[in-house]
């Protein structure tokens, strides 16, 4: 094969060379033969004309030579490349409704494929990322799936040793970070010493952690994340080293990492397990129900995940067996193991095969265009080719050069593709961050170009394949015509159907994107249970130092709800545990806790009752303006010490009280050693997003229960433009309360429907492009009829047809393959459809309104891509159509 | 080229001048005379299909060509077995000895 490129290159440069060899070899053949007659007695003359006779046509077998050779291959291609070129600028409009038609189809399959590629197909950026693994326990009976593990329980599942090479711990903890005139909440992630190493990762600067941080007695470490290291301290290569304080005591950058995707949370600072106050107290560590680490493992290369699971399995049996009173048989607990890959793609993954589809999609309706508009062109060059085919062009060689024109076609197509996909990047960026900690994966890489590449390549033989495929048949006829007149039969039924397949497609897309908009728009018309204009809230964070203890904190509560409200344009302050809509909370849902209602006791193996519980300030759902349907709400006397209150929602009453009086009825948390009354009911709320139905939800007074970490200010006007003055009377209060979070609800609760709306934008997007296509092609269609039939319509004309009746007929013929094409597309949307239905809100899959409104849409807009065409015919002079030819 | 003489199908021709090069290096004009000459006067080579063939056997690498001159001093173009065409003789040569004594059989079956 070497020698054979060689050759063919060697040929290439030295075509001369090559023509002498052949002629002299061929030449020392016809002398010897001549010879020979010579001696068997021809005359000189004689001889050598019979050697030559005898020869044949020298040229025809120099021909055949030459064709024998690779060289001659690559000359040929080379020769149809140069005419497909000029082929395409000799026609400009062709060219460029084609390349345009190519470039959207392209470069919206590859914006969409290095989605799916960053996100779905890129190997982990971890040393061995496909051993890595996240387990969680699972609480099957209270739909529970994702428990986190104590420290007993790493311990004890660490004792996998046969699938497991090692067992790493991750939690989440929020810190003041102090420097020079620098206070900071950080996300912090209180780690192993050993994650890093298990995990594969290596540091971008300085070191991770090694065993010896992992002590009481060690100094205090810090690893920041890229990121951080990159926002806050503007990516600093002298870092490592540097001396900050958390938790009061200080601790050393040692390290920065490389940007890899985080999970479960994206943190600031990594931290060893040894410093977290929480984690490292006697208490906490000795108590296996203190469950908030999330556990990795590292499988190791011989065992699989099925082994693995057996493996935890059988260590979690033991432990149920040990320990009934922390695995309730009646709660059904289990251990489950998923790879870290699926974790972290999981929930991108149906909107990313919804949009690859319809990516792909558009490319085929591109497809479909630009084969249309080949046929179009060949029906021009019909005596062109014709004429070709009869000075001896094999109708092999004719139909690589429509493959040869049909592939500069796609890859130049191709190229404008690839430069456009770039300016959709962030956009692209920013809708997978919502579903997936990989998106900063996402980028237009080797992989990505190659995928291009091929399927421009691809596309470009679908496309001339078709066309190339009509004109073997359809050449003789051609031929015998001498023109593109009448061997147009079986092409326009192949026109005719390409643009039937693009509409039964672009139906599909329109139908997807529809159904999607009235997911969305449901979406918006759920009542959220309050009033969410000229609301501002933010997240605080005291530095707990200067709180040692909880009446510390009510005092600066009640301060910052006696001085807030006196900031101008604020009407009403509350504090809080928790906001609706907050990003968290619409990610994961409600966490619930048991408890117990009076005079119903659970007996053993039956389901505790749990609710959701949040702790809210007097003014609270003034503030929001949550009503109150029943009972009292709040006041200042609810305190510390006076008898525990609560509020619940009506969805709560209803559940738990039905057609009874909740108020006066007392639950309580710690099997009965403190009472709560309910006082009041409130109007639900959908605190953890539009699409979680709303659940039992219990509110408790911040006087008397836990902690409240959220500030909310109903304002008069803007909300956004009282975020300075909220923060500078926060500061006159506490200069160390650090602020985060600061949003308004309005933009909260945007913010919660953000990844459907983008999912549905995006369609729409795709769908838009297919119509415009799909348009363009039913008008090509109908034009180059009418141009076809000119004559014909002339004789109508003259025959005294109305030009109205012939218009309409034209029309007719265009509404037809749209009603056809999308008899097929509702057909096809109906099958593909329930692949969206994981992504749709309150809709159905077969929605017929949405389809209805579709199918109108695609009669409105084929009845006016008809139009133009059809307006033509009334140009027609019937005496100047019949003199032609 | 008379009539009678026999058409030979193109894997024949490949396989002849392969078998014809088995023993040394020979040009176009040696190879149509050697086949004339083993076959008795029986198989006649067209310079037609000789020559397309020669540069479709070089093409496989089954042979080699070189310029070398003849022992009346002319530069022919000399045609040599490679090691590939050795394998591809052998094979060939079986394929046919096969082929041929089936039908051998079948027509002397049928007589």
């Amino acid at each position: 094969m070497i020698r054979r490129i060689a050759r063919a290159i060697g040929d290439l440069f030295d075509r001369d060379g090559r023509e002498r060899g052949l002629d002299a070899e061929l030449r020392f053949h016809v002398d010897n033969a001549a010879e020979q007659l010579r001696a068997e007695g021809h005359s000189r003359e004689d001889a050598e004309r019979r050697a030559r006779m005898n020869t044949g046509n020298l040229g025809a077998v120099k021909d055949e030579c030459r064709e024998t050779r690779l060289s001659h291959t690559i000359e040929t291609s080379w020769l149809d490349l140069r005419q497909g070129i000029r082929m395409l600028t000799q026609n400009p409009g062709f060219t460029m409704a084609a390349l345009g038609t190519l470039a959207v189809g392209i470069g919206a399959t590859t914006a969409i494929f290095s989605l799916v590629y960053g996100v779905l197909l890129r190997p982990l950026p971890y040393g061995r990322g496909d051993d890595l693994i996240v387990l969680h326990q699972q609480a099957q009976a209270r739909n529970q799936r994702d428990l986190r593990f104590s420290v007993k329980e790493i311990e004890d599942y660490r004792g996998a040793k046969n699938t497991l090479d090692a067992v790493v711990e991750h939690h989440s903890m929020v810190f003041l970070l102090l420097g020079d005139n620098f206070a900071e909440r950080v996300q912090t992630a209180v780690v192993s010493a050993n994650f890093f190493d298990s995990l594969g990762v290596k540091p971008a600067l300085g070191r991770t952690f090694v065993e010896s941080d992992d002590t009481a007695e060690a100094d205090g470490v810090l690893v920041l994340s890229h990121k951080y290291w990159a926002s806050r301290h503007g990516a600093d290569p002298s870092i490592v080293g540097r001396m900050f304080a958390m938790n009061n005591r200080p601790h050393r950058v040692i390290g920065v990492l490389p940007p890899i995707p985080q999970y479960p949370i994206e943190s600031a600072v990594y931290m060893p397990t040894s410093h977290c106050p929480t984690r490292s107290s006697q208490r906490f560590q000795a108590n296996r129900n203190a469950r908030m680490m999330t556990v990795f493992a590292r499988k190791k290369q011989t065992a699989t995940i099925e082994q693995a699971r057996a493996e935890l399995s059988s260590i979690a049996r033991q432990l149920s067996q040990a320990y009934p009173e922390s695995y309730r048989p009646e709660l059904g607990y289990k251990i489950a193991a998923e790879s870290l890959h699926e974790e972290l793609t999981s929930s991108a993954r149906p909107a990313l095969m919804v949009l690859l589809g319809a990516a792909g999609f558009v490319l085929l309706i591109a497809c479909a265009n630009v084969a249309n508009l080949l046929l179009a062109q060949l029906l021009r060059r019909g005596r062109e080719l014709a004429l070709r085919a009869a000075l001896g062009a094999s109708r092999g060689r004719l139909i690589r050069q429509l493959l040869a024109e049909g592939i500069v076609l796609s890859l130049a197509g191709g190229l404008l593709g690839v430069a456009i996909a770039p300016l959709s990047l962030r956009v692209l960026q920013r809708f997978a961050e919502r579903f997936t900690p990989r998106a900063a994966e996402v980028a237009l890489d080797w992989p990505v170009l190659a995928f291009a590449l091929t399927a421009a390549l691809i596309t470009g033989i679908v496309f001339s394949l078709a066309p190339a495929l009509w004109f073997h048949r359809g050449l003789n006829d051609a031929v015998r015509q001498g023109a593109g007149q009448s061997a147009s039969a079986a092409s326009n039924r192949l026109r005719a159907g390409l643009v039937v397949a693009q509409v039964a497609v672009a139906f599909v897309l329109l139908a997807g994107a529809g159904l999607m908009l009235r997911s969305v728009l449901a979406l918006r018309e759920v009542p959220v249970g309050f009033g969410t204009e000229n609301v501002l809230s933010m997240r605080l964070t005291f530095n707990n130092r200067r709180y040692p203890a909880i009446a510390d904190y009510r005092k600066a509560w009640d301060r910052i709800l006696l001085e807030l409200p006196q900031v101008n344009g604020a009407t009403s302050v509350a504090l809080s545990s928790n906001v609706p809509f907050d990003p968290a909370g619409v990610a994961i849902g409600p966490s619930n806790t048991e408890f117990a209602i009076e005079g119903r006791p659970v007996t053993k193996g039956e389901l505790a009752p749990v609710v959701s519980t949040m702790n809210v300030s007097t003014e609270y759902f003034a503030t929001l303006r949550q009503p109150i349907l029943q009972g009292r709400g709040f006041n200042e006397r609810d305190d510390a010490e006076r008898p525990q209150v609560a509020m619940i929602n009506q969805t709560m009453s209803r559940h738990r009280w039905p057609g009874e009086n909740p108020i006066g009825r007392r639950v309580t948390f710690n099997a009965g050693q403190t009472w709560i009354e309910i006082i009041g009911v409130v109007g639900d709320v959908r605190e953890y997003g539009l699409e979680r139905p709303v659940g039992d939800q219990m509110y408790l007074p911040i006087r008397q229960n836990g902690f409240a970490s959220r500030l909310i200010v109903r304002t008069v006007g803007d909300p956004s433009l009282m975020t300075g003055a909220v923060t500078r009377a926060l500061r006159a209060i506490d200069g160390e309360i650090a602020i985060d979070q600061v949003s308004t609800m309005a933009l909260l609760r945007e913010e919660s429907m953000a990844s459907a709306q983008a999912t549905a934008m995006l369609l729409a997007v795709f769908a838009g492009i297919a119509i415009v296509i799909s348009a363009f092609g039913i008008g090509a269609v109908i034009a180059l009829s009418v141009s076809q039939r000119r004559r014909e319509l002339g004789i109508r004309l003259a025959l005294g047809a109305r030009h109205s009746s012939i218009i309409g007929m034209v029309m007719q013929q265009g509404l037809a393959m749209t009603a056809l094409g999308a008899a097929i597309g509702i057909a096809a949307a109906l099958a593909l459809t329930t692949y969206l239905e994981k992504l749709l809100f309150a809709t159905r899959a077969n929605d017929p309104w949405t389809y209805g409104a579709v199918a109108l849409l695609f009669l409105m807009i084929a009845a006016l891509a008809c139009v133009a065409p059809a307006w033509r015919i009334s140009t027609i002079d019937p005496v100047s159509t019949l003199r032609q030819d | 080229m008379g009539k009678s003489k026999t058409e030979m199908l193109q894997g024949t021709l490949d396989l002849l001048i392969l078998k014809t090069l088995e023993l040394e290096p020979m040009h176009g004009w040696g190879i149509t005379l050697r086949i004339q000459t083993l076959s008795e006067n029986e198989l006649r080579v067209n310079q037609g299909s000789l020559y397309p063939a020669l540069h479709r056997l070089e093409e496989n690498g089954w042979i080699l060509a070189k310029w070398r001159a003849t022992e009346n001093n002319r530069q022919a173009r000399y045609y040599e077995l490679s090691a590939k065409g050795r394998r591809q003789l052998a094979a060939e040569t079986e394929n046919w000895l096969r082929l041929s004594g089936a039908v051998g059989r079948i027509l002397g079956a049928a007589s």
